[in-house]
C-alpha cells in the first residue's frame, strides 16, 4: 500500500510539473484550442478555448490515473490508492501554480517580463474566465476526478480482460487473413504483386487532383525530399560514406538549371529539358570530382570534409566577387519552367512531373541495389577492406555512390530551381543537408519506402502541424527524439537494418527479398 | 613452375621486422603450409602477398608476374584469394549475398548494365546465383542462403568464408588458421574439405596453421617461420624431426 502511494506520488509529481511547463510554454492554450474546435466548442477568450483546456486536463488526468494504476490492478482497491494520490498530486501542483499566478495577477504584478506566456488574458484563459477560487477549484475538480476514474477505467479493463481477449481477436484476424485465398493467390502468383503496384500507382496519381494548391506544392517539397533521400540513400545508406554536404549537389543542380535558363545574369535562357539533364550531369561531374581527393578517407574526416564542401559552394554562390555571373545573395529570378509542346508546367502538373522523376529514381535504386554494384556498396559499409580483398575496386564504387547521389540530388535540385522560378543561397544551407539525412534515419537508412515514409514526416509533418502555430517544431523535434527511442531502426527499415539493432530477433531475410527464391 | 613465389620479402614496423628476408616457392597444384608461434610473422606474409601491406623489400611473383604495387583487388582478380584468421564475413549480408561478394571479379557486367538492368546484365546475375547456390551447397550450407551471416554458428561462418573465396574462382587460396576454434573431430573434416579443393577443383593451397599436428596431415611441404624469419623447410616427416623447429616451439632445452 506505501508503495503504491509512494508511486502515486512520484508519478503524480512528475505530470504535474510537465503540464506546469505546458502553461508556461503556452502549449496548453493551442492544444485547448484544437480540441475545443474538435468538440465544437465556443472560444470564449482570445487566448484559448478553456472548455478545450478543460478536455485537456481530463484527458491527461485519466492518463495519469491509468498509468499509476498500472503497477497493481489486481484489484479495484489498490487502483483507487494509486488513482488518488496520484490525481490529488497533479491537482495540488496545477491548481497551485495557477493560484499563485491568478494572485498575482489580481495583484497586478507584470509577470510577462519573466514568463512571456502569462499575460493577464492567458490568467484569465487558465481561469476559465471564472473567478480566482472557481477557476483553482475547478481545475484541482478535474484533476482528482479524472485521475481516480482513469485508474478505475483502467482496472476495469484488465479486470475483464478485455485487452486480452482483443489482442486475441487481433491475431486471429491476422492470420485469417494471412490464410485467406486472396493471400495465397498474392503469395503464389507474382503477377499480383505488380497488380499491387498498379494500384499503389494509381492513388499517387489521383491525389493531387484532389489536392489543393498549398498542398501540391507541400507536396512538391516534399517529393523532391524523396529524390535527395533516394540519392544520400546510396551515399549513406547503401555505401556507408557520412556525406554531410549533401546540399552542395543540390545547390549545382538548381545554379546550373538557373544560370542556364534565366535571363540574368548569364543571358543564355536555354530550354528546360536539355538544362534537366545538364544539370543531372553537372552534379555527378562534382560529386566525382570531389570524390577524387575525398574518398580516400573514412568515416569521421569523410562527414568533416564533405560538410567543409557544402558550406564552400554556399559561400561562393553568396559572394560578391561570383555575384556578376552567379547572381550573389540575390540568387537567380525568372527560372524557366518547363513546357511541352507549349503547355507550361505547373501546379499540378509539375507535380507530376515530380512524381514520374521519383518513380524513375526508384526503378534505377532498384536495379542498382539488386545488382553487383549494390553488392559492392553494401560490403564497403560492411567491411571496406574485406571489400577490397574481394576484388572490390572500393575506390571507383565510392566515387560511383558519390556521382549517383550527386545526380539524383542535382535532378531535385534542378525542378526545385524550376518550380520555384527562382534560387537563391538561402536554398541551400546545411539545414537541407541535415533534414535529407534526417529524413534517412527517420524513415529507415537503406530502404527505398523508408526514403518516402521519411520525407513525408519530415517535410510533410510539419506542414500538417501547422495547426500548432509556433510550437510544430518543438512537437515536431519531440516526436523524433520519441522515435529514435522507440524505434532506432526508423519507421519502414531495410530488413538487414532492423536486424542489426534487434539482436536474435531476426536473422533471415524476409520471403519477398528472397534471393534464393529467385534462383532458376 | 610455381605459382606463387616471394623473394627475400621483408616488412618492417618500425624497427621490428615483422617478416624478415622470406622466400618460398608454391608449386602448382600442392598444399603447402606455413607454421610459427604466435607472432611469427605468419598472417603479415599474407598481407604482403594480397597487397594490404606493401612490402619493404623483396619481390612477390604470381606466375612469373611481380605482384608489387598492386591494389588488393588487383592482386585478388588475377586469381589469389584468402581467408581470416578471425572470421570477416559481411555481417548484415546474407549467406548467399556474401558469396555474390565474393563472385565480384567474375561478373562481367558494368556500372551502365546494373543501372538500366541490361538484358545481358540480367543473365549474368541469373548464372551467378545459380553459381552461388552451387557453391553454398558445395560448403555444406544449402538452404541457409537467406540467413544473414552472423546469425550463422562459428563452423558454418568459417565455411561460408570459404564458399566466398571460392567464388572468385582462385588459382590459389591463403587460408589463414582454417580449423582455429574447432575440435579435433570438425578440424579433421575442415582439413578434408581443404584437400578436396585441391583434387577436385585444382586449386593450390596455402595454409596458415598454429598447430603442427593438423598440419601434418595433409601438407606436402612445409615452411617455419618464427620472429619473421624462415628457420626451417622441408616435408611434413622432416619438420617433425627438425631441432630448431621444436625448440621454437617448446623452448630452448627442449631439443
Amino acid at each position: 500500500m506505501k508503495d503504491l502511494i509512494k508511486q502515486g506520488l512520484r508519478l503524480g509529481s512528475i505530470f504535474g510539473v510537465v503540464i506546469i511547463f505546458l502553461i508556461l510554454f503556452g502549449l496548453t492554450s493551442t492544444l485547448s484550442d484544437i480540441l475545443g474546435e474538435f468538440v465544437n466548442l465556443e472560444s470564449r477568450t482570445r487566448t484559448g478555448n478553456p472548455g478545450g483546456l478543460m478536455i485537456l486536463f481530463a484527458l491527461l488526468s485519466l492518463w495519469a490515473g491509468s498509468s499509476a494504476s498500472a503497477s497493481d490492478r489486481s484489484n479495484w482497491k489498490s487502483a483507487l490508492v494509486s488513482g488518488v494520490s496520484v490525481s490529488l498530486i497533479i491537482g495540488l501542483f496545477v491548481a497551485a501554480f495557477i493560484l499563485l499566478v491568478g494572485f498575482l495577477d489580481s495583484a497586478d504584478v507584470e509577470m510577462r517580463d519573466y514568463l512571456a506566456q502569462l499575460d493577464h488574458l492567458s490568467v484569465q484563459f487558465l481561469l476559465y474566465g471564472r473567478s480566482l477560487i472557481a477557476g483553482v477549484l475547478i481545475t484541482f475538480g478535474i484533476f482528482l476526478i479524472f485521475g481516480i476514474l482513469g485508474a478505475l477505467l483502467a482496472y476495469w479493463y484488465e479486470a475483464k480482460q478485455a485487452g486480452e481477449v482483443i489482442q486475441k481477436q487481433v491475431l486471429v484476424l491476422k492470420e485469417k487473413a494471412l490464410d485467406s485465398k486472396l493471400a495465397k493467390q498474392y503469395k503464389e502468383n507474382p503477377r499480383s504483386k505488380w497488380i499491387g503496384y498498379g494500384l499503389l500507382g494509381l492513388v499517387v496519381f489521383i491525389t493531387p487532383q484532389f489536392l489543393g494548391k498549398y498542398w501540391n506544392y507541400a507536396m512538391g517539397t516534399v517529393g523532391i525530399y524523396v529524390l535527395m533521400g533516394l540519392g544520400l540513400n546510396i551515399v549513406v545508406g547503401l555505401a556507408g560514406l557520412l556525406d554531410l554536404g549533401y546540399v552542395a549537389f543540390f545547390a549545382i543542380g538548381a545554379y546550373t538549371a538557373g544560370l542556364l535558363t534565366a535571363p540574368a545574369p548569364l543571358p543564355l535562357q536555354i530550354g528546360f529539358w536539355p538544362v534537366l539533364i545538364f544539370s543531372i550531369v553537372m552534379a555527378a561531374f562534382a560529386g566525382i570530382l570531389l570524390g577524387i581527393p575525398v574518398l580516400r578517407m573514412r568515416g569521421d574526416y569523410l562527414a568533416i570534409v564533405t560538410l567543409g564542401f557544402g558550406e564552400i559552394i554556399r559561400v561562393l554562390i553568396r559572394s560578391d566577387m561570383l555575384a556578376p555571373y552567379v547572381g550573389g545573395p540575390q540568387g537567380i529570378r525568372d527560372i524557366a519552367g518547363p513546357s511541352l509542346f507549349g503547355i507550361a508546367f505547373s501546379g499540378k502538373a509539375y507535380l507530376y512531373l515530380i512524381i514520374i522523376a521519383i518513380l524513375l529514381i526508384i526503378l534505377f535504386t532498384n536495379y542498382l541495389q539488386n545488382s553487383k554494384v549494390g553488392r559492392a556498396w553494401m560490403a564497403m559499409r560492411e567491411d571496406e577492406t574485406v571489400a577490397q580483398a574481394m576484388g572490390i575496386n572500393t575506390l571507383y564504387y565510392k566515387l560511383m555512390a558519390f556521382a549517383t547521389g550527386a545526380a539524383f540530388a542535382g535532378l531535385g535540385g534542378a525542378l526545385f530551381a524550376a518550380r520555384n522560378q527562382y534560387t537563391g543561397p538561402a536554398d541551400h544551407t546545411l539545414m537541407v543537408s541535415i533534414n535529407v539525412l534526417s529524413l534517412l534515419i527517420v524513415g529507415g537508412m537503406g530502404s527505398i519506402p523508408g526514403v518516402i515514409v521519411g520525407a513525408f514526416v519530415l517535410k510533410g509533418l510539419p506542414e500538417i502541424l501547422r495547426e500548432l502555430d509556433l510550437y510544430r517544431l518543438l512537437v515536431f523535434g519531440g516526436l523524433l527524439v520519441f522515435m529514435m527511442i522507440i524505434r532506432p531502426e526508423g519507421i519502414w527499415p531495410a530488413p538487414r537494418r532492423r536486424m542489426e539493432l534487434h539482436e536474435g530477433e531476426l536473422d533471415v531475410l524476409p520471403p519477398e527479398e528472397s534471393l534464393v527464391g529467385k534462383e532458376g | 613452375m610455381s605459382i606463387l613465389e616471394t623473394r627475400n620479402v621483408t616488412k618492417r614496423f618500425g624497427g621490428l621486422s615483422a617478416v624478415d628476408n622470406v622466400t618460398l616457392q608454391i608449386p602448382e597444384g600442392s598444399i603447402y603450409s606455413i607454421i610459427g608461434p604466435n607472432g611469427a610473422g605468419k598472417t603479415t606474409l599474407y598481407n604482403c602477398i594480397t597487397g594490404f601491406y606493401p612490402a619493404d623489400e623483396g619481390d612477390m611473383l604470381f606466375n612469373g608476374k611481380s605482384l608489387m604495387g598492386l591494389s588488393p583487388d588487383r592482386i585478388t582478380r588475377l586469381g589469389i584469394s584468402r581467408t581470416y584468421q578471425n572470421i570477416r564475413l559481411f555481417p548484415a549480408m546474407t549467406a548467399l549475398e556474401n558469396i555474390l561478394v565474393g563472385a565480384h571479379p567474375q561478373l562481367k557486367s558494368n556500372y551502365v548494365d546494373a543501372f538500366l538492368h541490361t538484358p545481358r546484365q540480367r543473365a549474368e546475375e541469373k548464372k551467378a546465383l545459380e553459381d552461388a547456390q552451387d557453391l553454398l551447397n558445395f560448403v555444406g550450407l544449402k538452404g541457409k542462403g537467406d540467413l544473414f551471416a552472423r546469425g550463422l554458428p562459428y563452423g558454418e561462418q568459417r565455411r561460408l568464408e570459404m564458399a566466398r573465396a571460392l567464388a572468385n574462382k582462385p588459382k590459389i587460396i591463403l587460408l589463414d588458421e582454417p580449423t582455429a576454434g574447432m575440435n579435433p573431430n570438425e578440424s579433421v573434416t575442415m582439413m578434408r574439405f581443404i584437400q578436396s579443393l585441391r583434387d577436385e577443383l585444382g586449386i593450390t593451397i596455402l595454409l596458415i596453421e598454429h598447430d603442427m599436428k593438423v598440419e601434418m596431415g595433409i601438407s606436402e611441404f612445409i615452411y617455419v617461420l618464427d620472429f619473421g624469419q624462415l628457420i626451417a623447410k622441408g616435408t611434413p616427416g622432416e619438420i617433425q624431426k627438425n631441432p630448431q623447429v621444436i625448440e621454437s616451439y617448446l623452448g630452448r632445452g627442449a631439443a
